[in-house]
This record gives structure tokens, sequence and C-alpha cells, in this order.
């Protein structure tokens, strides 16, 4: 297009103003682009994958629920007791087990919050893990762990970043003294790192370790059992192929007569997040119907602003362009062009940059609500960038470049004699 | 119409509205310009020269009346058909100047041919042309802040006659100018009558510069008053 240049050059008329514009533009797309990476992780997170649900059991009336391990063997098969009787086709148990490396002070920089599982789910259950490729480095770096982990029950399988905050590597022992488990301490061997960026700061141990760990305190306890001990399985989860076979082994479990006290209820991951995401309505609903808008409408009007000085000090120069031919449509789109110029540049650039940084650089957002640790900007940002950039410049401009090529000729040259 | 008439002013009024009321800047002007011909106007500031000139390069209605340029009324083009017509047909050389400040000397000569369906090539050759016509073949990559008066207002001429256009107006061409280059800018003018055979209206306030020309009208009041033959 034999204009561009033209609106290229326009655009370097004024650097100062063009870079204020867009250094404007950056900052907004940067925070639409953020606000937007959270709403759209929420909204996928709580929104169900049709196929493989995973059911998460847990205590009816308690928060946090803390059920009886003793629950676990008819919990994974969805309690079934009939022939017709669906069963899950995996499972997991969660058991939180927390504590510091020093006894007396407990900070950032020495805590542990562990899952205790059966290693083997792992490879099989866990969000994100269990879709590794096969053939990944991650994958067959975590079943190696894995395997070393049911044989020595007393390992522990760090996440990247956790194992540099506690300066531990792979065979460094150390002994965590719980919090959750009041004189249950337990030490432990760090047999390997956690693959993906999401576990960073989880770590994994086997619940064999821990539920030895308060058998042996009831024998040293004449016969006393830990205050937890009933109390050690905070959720159970059932992997079902679809919908259908989780209304039905939620059914067979809330029916079931064997889960009295405690009570359970049964609901998909999703669900779950939802229920504790109500909290937080008010504040998702005003990042998406107040923040988020308002940031939009001001990115327009910046672009409007900067738009319109600079057409107003053009009048003649519109005037001349006319003299020489162009017709209004023509001028209009040298002023949008350049809007959109500036726009969908700065747009794509910043929304392109958060992505980069944040995916690439900084590995993600903490976001300390609910399940996931970090959150990523997802690869749709360049669109992003690309049409809140293009779309909030033509708005800006539209007026101010109709402003433009409705110019007339004879006032602007007309001189009062 | 004549193929020797160039331009055709029948019977033509202009009036403007300020506030509520109507002023009439030209009044049943009639004009004919042969073609070839170099023609000056004069006349007093406010005299309505420029809104002749307005109506004659299509960016004005008048009121009542006709203009005729060639074979086409173009009193009756709508906007666009007149912004096309203009590109083509005429050019138009500004009191001061009016070159866009950022682009080079050849980019505010090539600004016109962007609208006409033209390779890259032959822009560039027709540019090159006009701008050795004006003298300034040494000066293409100057921008207007870089040269003299003379200088942008040589570009100025170069971009009016870039596209061959059959007529040029002229607004003052000389207004701003100091005497040599008001010199050298009116010779450049006579050749382009001479040599391209070009159709020349020119205001001007200048005597020197109205001696110049073949034919003298004096604008007064919105009416032709006198003609002096050169
Ligand atoms: N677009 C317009 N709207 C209102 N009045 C106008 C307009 N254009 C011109 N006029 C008026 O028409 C009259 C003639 O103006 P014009 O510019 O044609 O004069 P001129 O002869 O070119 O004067 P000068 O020698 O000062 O350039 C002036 O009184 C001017 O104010
Ligand atoms: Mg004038």
């Amino acid at each position: 297009m034999k204009f561009l240049r033209l609106i290229y050059q326009n655009l370097w008329r004024n650097k100062l103003r063009s870079l204020l514009t867009s250094a404007g533009t950056m900052v907004l797309v940067f925070v639409v682009t953020l606000v937007w990476s959270i709403l759209g992780f929420l909204a996928n997170a709580t929104t169900e994958k049709p196929a493989n649900i995973k059911a998460i059991v847990s205590e009816r009336w308690r928060i946090p629920s803390m059920m009886p391990y003793a629950y676990a063997a008819s919990l994974k098969e969805g309690a079934a007791t009939e022939p017709e009787h669906v069963k899950p086709t995996d499972n997991m148990t969660w058991t939180f087990y927390g504590g510091s490396l020093d006894p007396k002070k407990r900070t950032f920089e020495n805590i542990v919050f562990a899952f205790c599982l059966e290693p083997k789910k792992l490879l099989t259950m866990m969000d994100g893990l269990d879709e590794l490729p096969p053939d990944s480095s991650e994958r067959k770096s975590l079943e190696v762990a894995v395997a070393k982990l049911e044989k020595n029950r007393q390992g522990i399988l760090l996440g990247q970043q956790r194992a540099e905050t506690l300066k531990k590597k792979v065979g460094d022992r150390f002994i965590i003294h719980s919090f959750n488990y009041k004189e249950i301490d337990l030490e432990v061997e760090v047999l390997g790192i956690l693959p993906t960026r999401r576990y960073d700061q989880s770590a994994a141990m086997n619940i064999d370790y821990l539920l030895g760990a308060i058998d042996s305190y009831k024998q040293k306890h004449n016969g006393k059992a830990h205050d937890m001990a009933a109390k050690t399985m905070n959720l159970v989860w059932l992997r079902v192929p679809d919908t259908k076979s989780f209304t039905q082994v939620a059914a067979q479990i809330e029916a079931s007569p064997q889960y009295a006290m405690p009570a359970v209820k049964v609901q998909t991951a999703s669900a779950g997040i939802s229920t504790f995401l109500e909290a937080y309505a008010d504040l998702l609903w005003g990042m998406r119907w107040l923040l988020a808008p308002a940031i939009l409408v001001t990115l327009a009007i910046v672009i409007a602003n900067a738009i319109s000085i600079s057409v107003r000090e053009r009048q003649t120069e519109f005037a001349v362009l006319k003299v020489l031919g162009f017709r209004p449509g023509q001028i209009m789109v040298l002023v949008l062009g350049e809007a959109l110029l500036i726009g969908i540049v700065s747009g794509i650039v910043s929304a392109g940059g958060s992505w980069f940084v944040v995916n690439q650089l900084a590995g993600g957002i903490p976001f300390p609500i609910a399940f996931f640790p970090k959150f990523m900007i997802p690869a749709d940002a360049w669109w992003w960038g690309l049409a809140v950039g293009g779309g909030t410049a033509f708005l800006g401009s539209f007026i101010p470049s109709w402003t433009a090529c409705r110019v007339k000729v004879s006032e602007v040259f007309a001189r009062v004699g | 119409m004549s193929a020797e008439i160039c331009v055709k002013v029948d019977h033509v009024s202009k009036s403007f509205r300020r506030g509520s009321e109507s002023i009439e800047v030209l009044s049943g002007l009639s004009l004919q310009v042969p073609r070839g011909e170099y023609l000056g106007l004069m006349g007093p500031s406010g005299s309505g020269k420029t809104t002749l000139l307005n109506l004659i390069a299509g960016l004005d209605q008048p009121t009542a009346g006709s203009v005729w340029v060639g074979d086409t009324e173009i009193s009756h083009l709508s906007e666009s058909q007149l912004a096309a017509w203009r590109t083509r047909n005429l050019g138009f050389v500004f009191q001061f100047y009016h070159l866009l400040p950022v682009l080079t000397a050849y980019a505010n000569v090539e600004l016109p041919l962007l609208l006409l369906p033209l390779s890259a090539a032959q822009r560039k050759q027709q540019v090159l042309t006009a701008l050795d016509i004006v003298g300034l073949s040494d000066r293409l990559h100057h921008r207007p802040g870089q040269l003299s008066g003379g200088q942008c207002q040589r570009v100025g001429i170069a971009r009016a006659i870039v596209t061959d256009p059959a007529i040029i107006v002229a607004d003052e061409p000389t207004g701003d100018l100091d005497a040599k280059s008001a010199e050298e800018i009116l010779n450049l003018l006579c050749e382009l009558r001479t040599q391209l055979k070009k159709t020349i209206v020119m205001v001007t306030h200048d005597p020197r510069a109205a001696s110049r020309a073949d034919r003298l009208l004096h604008l007064e009041k919105g009416k032709l008053v006198e003609q002096v033959e050169n």
C-alpha cells in the first residue's frame, strides 16, 4: 500500500507524542492482557471437560475436609457393591502434610507442604503430569523418581523452586517438623525434582510413611491413638469416563451407609473450584465488567486525544492534500491508519511482550487462590494485543479522522480581507 | 465549446454566509482563458481573487453560473469526481508552498502520483522529470526545512506539474519570496507556458509578476473592471 509509508512518516512528525501514546497503549494493553488471562484461566478451570472427569470426594460438612483413611478402599471402587454399579477407572487419595525444617521458627524459606499419596498416582492422576508425552524427558525422570519413592518410603520429591528455596538437592536428608500432625516429625531424603512449573512450590511423599508414623505413635503412647489418626485423608479423586458415569458414581457414594461419620460429598473438580471461587464472585465480576471495559475506554480516549490534537494541527495539510486530489475517504484512511498503526504495533508488542516475559522468563504468575499455584498468559494474547490495540485505535480515531476528511478547503485558505 | 478555450467562467456568483448575513464575493462574473494563455489576476485584498481561483480549481461550487475547464463542466461534479479530476487536470501553486514538512522534496512531488494507477518506476521517472524542470535534481532528499523559500516554491511547482495537467493555477506564488527568488519563479512559470504549453492563471499583488502575464485582469468588489493586454 502506497499510503503506508506516508502514514509511518507522519507518526515521526511528533516523536514524543507518538511515543507517549504508544507507551500508554502498552501499559493499558498489558493490564487488559493480565485481566483476561486470569478470567480465561478461571473460566477454563471451572468448565467441564466432557470426557475424563475427575470426581472429588470430600467431607460433606467440614472444611478442611478430613476423612478416615479407612474410607479409601471402598471409595476407590466408587462404593460399588452390586454388579451393575459403575466403578471409577482410576483414583488417588490426597493427604496434606505441612511442616518446617526449623522446629522453633517457621518462615517462607523453611516450610514444606507435601501431598502424601501413592507414588504411582503422580503419573496417572495429577493434573498436568498425567498429560506429559510418554517419551518426554520430564516424563522419564518422573518415572524414575516415582520408582524410587515406591521403594524408599522415606523419600520426598520437591518442586524446583521449593528445592532451591530450601537449598536442598537430590540426596539431602532433613527432618520436617509438622504443624498439622503434631509430634509426627518425619525425616526425609530428597529423591527427585517434580517436573513442570505448576508444581514448583509443591512436594510429594509416600502416604505409607505418614500412616506408618501414626501407627508407631500409638504403640509408643500405650495404645493411645494420635489426634489425627482418623483424619488422614483430605480428598479422594476418582476418574470417570463421562458425565453419566460421574452421576452414577456420585449417587452410589452418597447413598452408601458406609460413610456416615463423617458424611461425604462428591463434586467434579470444576464444580469444586466454582464453589471456591464464589467467594470471589464480586471481584471477578468487577474485573470482567468494570475494570476491563474501563481500561478499553481509557485507551480509546488516550488515542482519541493524541489523534485529535494532531488532526487540529494539520488542518491546512489536509486541505492541501484535498487540493492535490486526495478524496475524503483517502484522508480518512491516512488518519485512521496512523492510529491503527500505533495501536496495533503497541498492542502486539505489549501483549506479546507480556506473554514472553510472564511465560518464558518468569515462568508464570503466582496466583494464590484455589489449587493452582501459577497461571500463564495464553498464546491468544498476541491476538488480544492486535484486537485491543487496533479496535480502540479505530474507535478513538474515528471522529478525529472524520473531522479531518470534512476539512473545507475554501475555508482553510480563506483570509478575511 | 471551442478547443481553444481552456477555462470558461460563465455568469458566476459566489456568496458566503457569515452568521445570518450573506456576503456576495463574486457577482455575475464571466471570463474566458484561451489554451496556453498566461493570465494575471490583480485586485485589492478581499476582492475575491482566491475565491475565483478556488472555483476554477473545483475546490468550491459557485452559488450561480457555471465553470468549464476544457470539456468538463466542473461546477456540476461531485466532491470525489472533482478530486479525481484535479489530480489529472490541474496543478495548484500556493503562496506559502504548503509542502508536507515530514516528506522529502522527492516524496512531496510524488504525492499526487500516489493517486494514479502508476508503477513505482513510472512514478519515479515522472518525479525526477518534474524536479529536473524546476532545477532541483540535486535536492531530492532534502526536507522543506532544509530548503530556501525559492527552492520550496520550486518543489511546489514540481508537485503542481508532476501529473502533467493542462492548467496551472497559482495564488500569489511570489508573495513570500525576495526579489531574486521571485524573478526565478516567474521565469520558471514563463517556461512552463512557452515550452510545455500550460495554461496559467496567476493571482498576484506584485506589479513585476503581473507584467510577465499575457493578459491582466483586475478584480474589484467581485467584478472584473479593466482589461490590459501586454
Ligand atoms: N469560506 C469562506 N467563508 C466566508 N467568507 C469567505 C470565505 N472565503 C472567502 N471569504 C470572504 O470572501 C472575501 C474574498 O476573499 P478572497 O480570499 O477571495 O480574497 P482575495 O482577493 O484572495 O484577498 P487577498 O488578496 O487578501 O488574498 C473576503 O471578504 C473573505 O472574508
Ligand atoms: Mg487570496
